[in-house]
């Protein structure tokens, strides 16, 4: 079993990526998942936060995940919002962020509730691809660099579920994973 | 039978939309709101032939479910929290005029305060209005109880509407991976609406619901009372089909790990794949821990719930309802009267108010105080569980009006 948390801000798709991810392992990879998105009072720009839990068993759980073992933050500033992103980490959960800033990557590393630390430029990835700073299938690109998740079920479930820009979408979560290093 | 991807709302619409429903009217209402939509995305793109009618209200929404219902046409409606409770009189007609809407009701907080979260007090206040209820534990359960509650509420023997409660977020909007029967598979089980005793023809028309004297009223509930009994076997029957035909047997209450339990607790909705996982972790420390999910709730399965826990000494019972005022909360109060006489100690827990979440955690608490209960060091438990810090000086003023 893996527990994940999603971290984002409201307009960046951390819920749909949630989703996306749940689609990814329970139909191209034969595991089951259950999302749980806490939603708040929804409005751009506001936090948001979603969890998962992944396993090769139908998951009995359906509650929030109090001690992940990753957490994906798809907005390097949320630790500027109050957001406390170490809750319930063990000092090995692997974080995936999405920065472009050595800065901020070295701000979550002193936090000391990580090990490894996978970064990508997310939102960078998305607007090569799609001309949109929607950073969520980007992201879904970078964490299946972790070994969570296969590439090839991101894109599928990617390509699944975004319609029409579906191929746009893939593409992001392609290049973010040939873009994602361990910090 | 391939796996697909739903939410629970997105289950609930596709159940909808394999019955076929002839007219549509729905009020949306957070957590429900996707249901409302979806269903006028099918009606739009040619998945459903309905006519969508829009209201500006909840007891719009039933009254047209309602005078289209009696013209023959099986119709098709969701709502959520004060939704519900807005519909509340309209419910009443539905039930007393025999019709046999099936309703999915997203579980969400009544007000105030305002809050948008799970908890099940919409639904319980509506427990009495002469609608079976029945509560999903995982989105799959959301499609095949939908489904099934077609077949049960349209039985001629029943004729009695259904809510199919889900919780709101835990469950509505919660991502998971659920078999799907085919629409020819869903069809043949579900089968077209037919029309029985009281109809209106639109030709003809006569007027429904005018005044009952005195003389009539109580034969007219007697009957809805025989319904809700028919109604008890007419489901067991119907689950026991659809598990025929479609491998899964959905369930009047599931019994888990209770044949040797110690003790034991009673849940209803999400929460109980939660309190599996902890049943699953105390028995591998030696608790004889068990758990009981009521899925039925109207009509309530008194009888089967007694006969699984009469022989467990300490039984804790889960709402997410404050039952305010009331000797013990909605469950409670009828699981306890389920038991009276069995022997067996009931407690009653109140807690996941407005989506407060309920951890697996938090049940190892709850049975951690039933276990010093079994054991003779404690003689009651703490009923509001989740209670954080002084409620008492939550939001406390002192300034002299």
């Amino acid at each position: 079993m893996v527990k994940l948390k999603f971290y984002g801000i409201g307009g960046q798709g951390a819920v749909t990526a949630a989703k996306v991810l749940s689609e990814a392992v329970s139909l191209f990879e034969g595991r089951y998942a259950i999302t749980v998105p806490a939603y708040g009072h929804e409005r751009r720009g506001a936090p948001v936060f979603a969890h998962i839990i992944v396993d090769d068993e139908p998951v009995l759980l359906n509650c929030y995940v109090y001690d992940p073992d990753i957490v994906v933050v798809m907005d390097e500033g949320i630790i500027d919002k109050k957001v406390d992103v170490t809750e319930g980490c063990t000092g090995s959960t692997v974080l995936v962020l999405n920065s472009g800033s050595e800065d901020y990557v070295s701000r979550y590393r002193q936090l000391g509730a990580f090990g490894d630390i996978y970064v990508c430029d997310a939102t960078a990835a998305a607007e090569r691809n799609m001309g949109l700073s929607i950073p969520n299938s980007a992201m879904l690109g970078a964490l299946a660099k972790t070994g969570l998740v296969s590439i090839e079920a991101v894109e599928k479930a990617v390509a699944d579920s975004f319609g029409k820009v579906g191929e746009v979408n893939v593409n992001a979560a392609r290049d973010a994973y040939e873009h994602t290093r361990k910090a | 039978m391939p796996f697909r991807m739903f939410d629970g709302n997105g289950a609930a619409v596709e159940a909808i939309r394999m019955a076929r429903p002839g007219v549509i009217a729905a009020y949306p209402i957070t957590p429900q709101s996707s249901i409302a939509e979806k269903l006028s995305d099918c009606v739009a793109n040619g998945q459903i032939d309905a006519e969508y009618i829009r209201v500006e209200s909840e007891h719009s929404a039933m009254s047209v479910c309602v005078g289209a219902c009696l013209t023959g046409v099986r119709v098709a409606t969701a709502t959520s929290s004060v939704g519900l409770a807005l519909m509340h009189e309209v419910c009443g007609v539905t039930s007393g005029c025999r019709l046999p809407v099936v309703m999915p009701v997203v579980n969400r907080s009544l007000v105030a305060p305002w809050s948008l979260w799970c908890d099940h007090q919409d639904t319980m206040a509506e427990r009495d209005t002469g609608w079976l209820q029945f509560y999903c534990g995982t989105v799959q359960e959301v499609l095949d109880l939908t489904l099934c509650a077609y077949r049960i509420s349209e039985h001629q023997d029943v004729l009695t509407p259904s809510m199919v409660c889900l919780d709101g977020f835990f469950l509505s909007h919660s991502m998971q991976k659920v078999s799907a029967p085919t629409d020819e598979e869903a069809w043949d089980f579900v089968g077209p609406y037919v029309r029985r005793n009281m109809y209106i023809d639109p030709t003809d028309v006569m007027f429904v619901n005018d005044l009952c004297p005195t003389s009539e009223y109580t034969e007219m509930r007697y009957q809805q009372k025989v319904g809700f009994e028919r109604a008890a076997d007419v489901a067991r029957e119907v689950f026991d089909e659809y598990g025929r035909r479609f491998g899964r047997r959905p369930c009047t209450v599931e019994k888990y790990l209770l044949d040797d339990a110690d003790i034991a607790l009673v849940t209803m909705g999400s929460m109980s794949g939660t309190a599996k996982f902890a049943v699953n972790e105390l028995r591998r420390q030696g608790v004889k821990a068990g758990l009981l999910r009521i899925c039925m709730f109207r009509p309530f399965p008194a009888g089967e719930i007694r006969e699984a826990l009469k022989n467990v000494p300490v039984v804790g019972v889960v709402d997410r309802s404050a039952g305010l005022g009331a000797a013990q909360p909605p469950a409670a109060t009828e699981v306890s009267a389920a038991l009276r006489g069995a022997g067996c100690r009931v407690f009653s827990f109140v807690g996941g108010l407005a989506g407060r979440d309920i951890s697996d955690g938090a049940f190892k608490g709850l049975y951690s105080e039933l276990l010093d209960v079994f054991e003779g060091q404690a003689q009651s438990v703490n009923t509001w569980f989740d209670l954080k810090g002084d409620p008492m000086a939550l939001r406390e003023v002192d300034i002299i009006c």
